[in-house]
């Protein structure tokens, strides 16, 4: 009988314990998890309603954040991306609260660490979406400044802008997260130099005719020109 | 002569506004905004102070010459040009004096701003007539100030718009935007909207002052169409005086054309939603009462590189077109990437399209649709094939005949109109125009 308890029943008893004890917290998890996941839902609805009595989106379009979605493949109005990015953190809180109610020291510890190296990936979040921001926005104002200069390669002038202005907020956003640090600056110092040297060879040599004759048309023919008044 | 000697902004300038101050009054205020014109600005001070001497010799008249900080010397040539000799041109010495005021303006570095400080003065003043001239004009004559003023002081006018013979290439944004555009929308046949040259009544400047628009693209080249839509939609008693010829100093050849263009147009399509009320109910055009007697000039000839701006409009289109796609309809995109294969001699822009292009564009910017400043410079292509199309069309016509072309292009806005009104309260979508 001693045997059989020791075997089977005492084990069996202190798993039940450890499942009673462990219980409250599991419901007050699942709880958690449930509350979260309706907050979520009524924040949703309720930012809805306010970003649109603001007029959020028609701010949006105003100031080019629309134009920039969309060229990203993105058609909801911002109104309902943000509704849906409040609902998704609170969830995402609530989420957390659920995990450090269970209780788990090892859990516990890797919150802890994840919240610390959170900041971190919130700014390199917003270093990217400024860049790309940027990137568009200085990629057409090249384009069109060059196309109205008469420049040949002006879709390659844009290009080369926008991928600079992106390859520098991602080498800022991946220094932010500290992933290889001092490589990535090393590699984008040493690919940017490289494409300017490169150029400046190809120009310097390859080009000294194109630039030579290039400076003869813009300094001595200016009577290619037409003086049209166009005011 | 009096001379009063300049300051350093307006508001804080005690000495120009002690003299003005002083002066009391005036009944005329004529206005020369100038940035590096000294060649040419002593031509145009003589010119005024002789209309003034010949047409208004009793009554008090102010020169303000307001200068937006010339390195070559042209408030000096401002100061030192006088008329020696007034019997040379059969006009007595004034009873009295011509006030003169050289003054650097104030605010963003534009004529809009040199202008805004002639309106100041000229509401200090509490003048009755105003006008304002180009400081780089060659063709002035003192005929011009009697023409800008007369109908003011005489007929109770306050705007008096400029009518001039220009060549048949010259103001060439004048021909194929401002004018059909602003003739379609407010219903009246000023033909030079944007001629640098005006009349205006004292009620107006302060009308003008009243406005805050000073941090604007009005400040740069928008003033003129602004001016003009102003007085236009507001219902101020308008008409033009025939000037004769208009030569000025050829422009600085460093001057940015998508710059001006974006400001111009910039300026037009703010004032279409400032003013959407009012031409929203207008259909057709009609004349303005004109002054001035009318005869033939000859013109200096103009050179076009035609090539140069077909390729523009090639360049354009190949790397804008995509761009454009999001203010144009697929038609009109078809029918630009067509025109891009063509050769030179057979490029061609039809009216219609043009004026469904601008008035994309004007439908575009009150969407907005994208970035203003882009859009409005990525027109710059179009608007130099619409320019290369007219100059192909035009290049055996005579000014007569060339005016008949204007004058349908003008009609087409005009039709198109009602389309405009009803895309202008749609929201979103591809417009279509035909």
């Amino acid at each position: 009988m001693n045997f059989l308890d020791r075997i089977f029943v005492e084990p069996i008893e202190q798993f039940c314990e450890k499942i009673i004890r462990f219980m409250p917290n599991m419901l007050t998890s699942v709880a958690m998890l449930l509350i979260g996941v309706v907050a979520g839902s009524v924040l949703r609805w309720l930012f809805l309603r306010v970003f649109s009595a603001v007029n959020i989106d028609k701010y949006c379009e105003r100031f080019g954040m629309m134009e920039i979605l969309r060229k990203g493949g993105v058609q909801e109005p911002v109104s309902v991306i943000l509704s849906r990015i409040i609902k998704w953190i609170t969830i995402f809180i609530f989420i957390v609260i659920a995990l450090q109610s269970l209780n788990f020291p090892s859990v516990i510890m890797l919150m802890d660490r994840f919240f610390l190296y959170l900041p971190n990936v919130f700014i390199s979040a917003l270093l990217l979406f400024a860049g790309y921001i940027l990137a568009n926005f200085g990629g057409r104002a090249v384009l069109i400044a060059a196309v109205n200069s008469g420049i040949r390669s002006a879709g390659l002038m844009s290009r080369l802008v926008r991928i600079f202005i992106l390859l520098l907020s991602l080498s800022m956003a991946l220094e932010q997260l500290d992933i290889g640090k001092g490589t990535i600056v090393f590699a984008f110092s040493i690919l940017l130099g490289g494409a300017v040297l490169a150029l400046a060879i190809a120009f310097g040599l390859g080009g000294r005719d194109i630039a030579r004759k290039y400076l003869e048309k813009k300094i001595l023919k200016n009577d290619e020109k037409d003086d049209i008044e166009h005011l | 002569m009096k001379k009063i000697d300049k300051g350093d902004g307006i508001a804080d300038r005690k000495e120009l506004r002690d003299s003005l101050r002083a002066m009391k009054r005036a009944d005329i205020l004529v206005g020369i905004p100038s940035y590096n014109n000294a060649r040419t600005i002593g031509h145009v001070v003589k010119a005024v102070q002789a209309g003034l001497a010949k047409y208004f010799p009793h009554m008090r008249a102010v020169l303000v010459n307001s200068d937006g900080g010339s390195t070559d010397g042209t408030p000096e040539v401002v100061q030192k040009a006088s008329i020696e000799d007034f019997q040379s041109i059969l006009v007595r010495h004034r009873a009295i004096p011509v006030f003169k005021i050289a003054t650097p303006y104030s605010g963003m570095p534009g004529k809009g701003s040199a202008f805004r400080t002639i309106f100041e003065i000229a509401g200090l003043l509490k003048v009755k007539a105003c006008a304002v001239v180009d400081s780089d004009l060659r063709s002035i004559t003192p005929e011009w100030i009697e023409l800008l003023i007369k109908p003011l002081i005489d007929d109770s006018y306050d705007y008096v718009a400029p009518l001039y013979h220009r060549h048949k290439y010259d103001g060439t944004i004048t021909n194929s935007i401002v004018y059909p555009l602003t003739r379609a929308l407010y219903g009246k046949r000023i033909r030079q909207p944007i001629g640098g040259d005006f009349g205006f009544s004292g009620r107006l400047a302060e009308f003008y002052l009243s406005k805050d628009v000073w941090e604007t693209d009005v400040a740069r080249f928008g003033i003129d169409v602004w001016m003009t839509t102003t007085a236009v939609a507001n219902d101020f008693k308008v008409c033009q005086a025939f000037l004769g010829a208009k030569i000025h100093d050829p422009k600085d050849p460093g001057a940015d054309l998508s710059a001006m263009l974006y400001e111009v147009t910039g300026a037009a399509f703010d004032l279409m939603e400032t003013y959407a009320d009012v031409w929203n109910k207008i259909s057709g055009s009609e004349e303005v009462p004109s002054y001035g007697f009318q005869y033939a000039v000859g013109l200096e000839p103009v050179s076009v590189n035609l090539e140069r701006m077909v390729d523009k409009f090639r360049l354009g289109v190949e790397e804008l077109g995509p761009m454009w796609k999001e203010v144009l309809s697929p038609d009109i995109i078809d029918f630009l990437y067509e025109a891009k294969k063509v050769s030179v001699d057979k490029f061609h822009i039809p009216s219609e399209a043009w004026a469904e292009i601008v008035y994309s564009f004007a439908v575009g910017v009150h969407r907005k649709v994208m970035n203003k400043q882009h859009l409005l410079k990525s027109l710059t292509p179009l608007y130099m094939g619409r320019t290369a199309s007219f100059v192909i069309e035009t290049a055996d016509s005579d000014s007569s005949e060339v005016e008949l072309r204007i004058e349908e292009l003008c009609r087409i806005f005009e039709h198109k109109k009602n389309l405009l009104t009803a895309e202008w309260v749609q929201q979103g979508g591809h417009h279509e125009f035909s």
